[in-house]
């Protein structure tokens, strides 16, 4: 295989050097607009991210109940009616089980 | 001139791409199918997603590499299959005579073609920008979900599905046609050459325009 095996092939210089170029800048804003605007998208979407846990941290913060076992209402459940946790009423009434239910969501 | 001389139609850069097309392309689509349709149990469904995965980077990376390595032949492809002259709506008015010759066994006549025929430059302009945007939106989805906003997830699979089945049930017309232009064949998966008289009956404007001889008969 070699150039031998044929006699003709394609000019070589056939693309002008304005098509070459608008070809090109042609490629170059067919990938950038699209990447540009995902990234805009993707930056918008984790700033809304940050805000939201910021605001979530602020509200942790000023809590003045940040604890399950330091509410006064679930101090009051135990003590007058569930006994403990992981006592037996406990158990059936503030637990569950797991159930797949997987296939009723596809 | 010799109706037996040569012409170099596909060069070996243009043959070893079609190759990576050929080994990634196809076994994405196979796989792509055997995902939309929940073709088999757990476990054949985890292995045909990693093989859809791997064709998927072999198909990125043999691109990216045949833009770097050839770029003027990806300056050629697009100017080729984006030029559209009143001869490619003729050709489409006849669908390049070959519903005639394969139902009516008759031969109607066809404008005078380039390189690519209608059909082809139309798939090939696909093939580029569904190509693209399949790789892109299936990186998008495999490798950088979490990144995603939901919507933007949810619109590249819809995206992704809808043209890798697009471009799969074109793939079909391609691979049937390829086949029954057999000297173009052999030539993309052989030598790269095909006959001088072949040329002129399928591609006389290429012919007559883009040809240089290298030597005298």
């Amino acid at each position: 295989m070699g150039k031998k095996d044929y006699q003709y092939m394609e000019n070589p210089f056939q693309v002008t050097r304005r098509e070459f170029l608008s070809i090109t800048g042609a490629i170059a804003a067919f990938t950038a607009l699209p990447a540009v605007w995902v990234r805009s998208r993707v930056t918008k979407r984790n700033n809304y991210l940050r805000a939201r846990a910021a605001g979530l941290y602020l509200d942790d913060r000023n809590a003045k109940i940040r604890v399950s076992h330091g509410n006064p209402v679930v101090t009051k459940i135990y003590d007058e009616f569930a006994h403990a946790p992981l006592s037996e009423i406990s158990e059936a009434l503030f637990h569950t089980r797991y159930i797949n239910r997987s296939k009723g969501i596809a | 001139m010799d109706d037996h001389a040569l012409i170099l139609k596909h060069p070996l850069r243009v043959r070893m791409f079609h190759y990576i097309l050929v080994i990634s392309f196809l076994p994405l689509a196979l796989t792509g199918l055997a995902l939309f349709f929940k073709a088999f149990d757990e476990p054949a469904m985890n292995l045909v997603m990693r093989i859809h995965v791997v064709a998927g980077v072999v198909l990125t990376l043999g691109s990216l590499g045949f833009f770097v390595i050839a770029y003027d032949r990806v300056v050629l492809f697009i100017r080729r299959s984006f030029a559209v002259t009143v001869n490619d709506v003729k050709w489409f008015a006849v669908l390049g005579g070959y519903p005639q010759k394969f139902l009516l066994r008759k031969k109607v006549a066809v404008p005078p073609m380039g390189k690519y025929n209608s059909g082809q430059k139309l798939f090939g302009a696909c093939m580029l920008t569904g190509g693209a945007l399949l790789i892109a939106t299936g990186w998008g989805l495999w490798g950088f979900p979490h990144l995603l906003p939901h919507g933007m997830a949810h619109a590249f699979g819809e995206i992704h599905l809808i043209l890798g089945l697009f471009l799969t049930l074109f793939l079909c017309v391609h691979v049937f046609l390829g086949i029954y232009m057999f000297h173009d064949f052999k030539a993309m998966f052989l030598h790269g050459r095909i006959p001088y008289a072949e040329a002129r009956e399928a591609a006389p404007l290429w012919v007559e325009n883009e040809l240089v001889a290298l030597r005298k008969e």
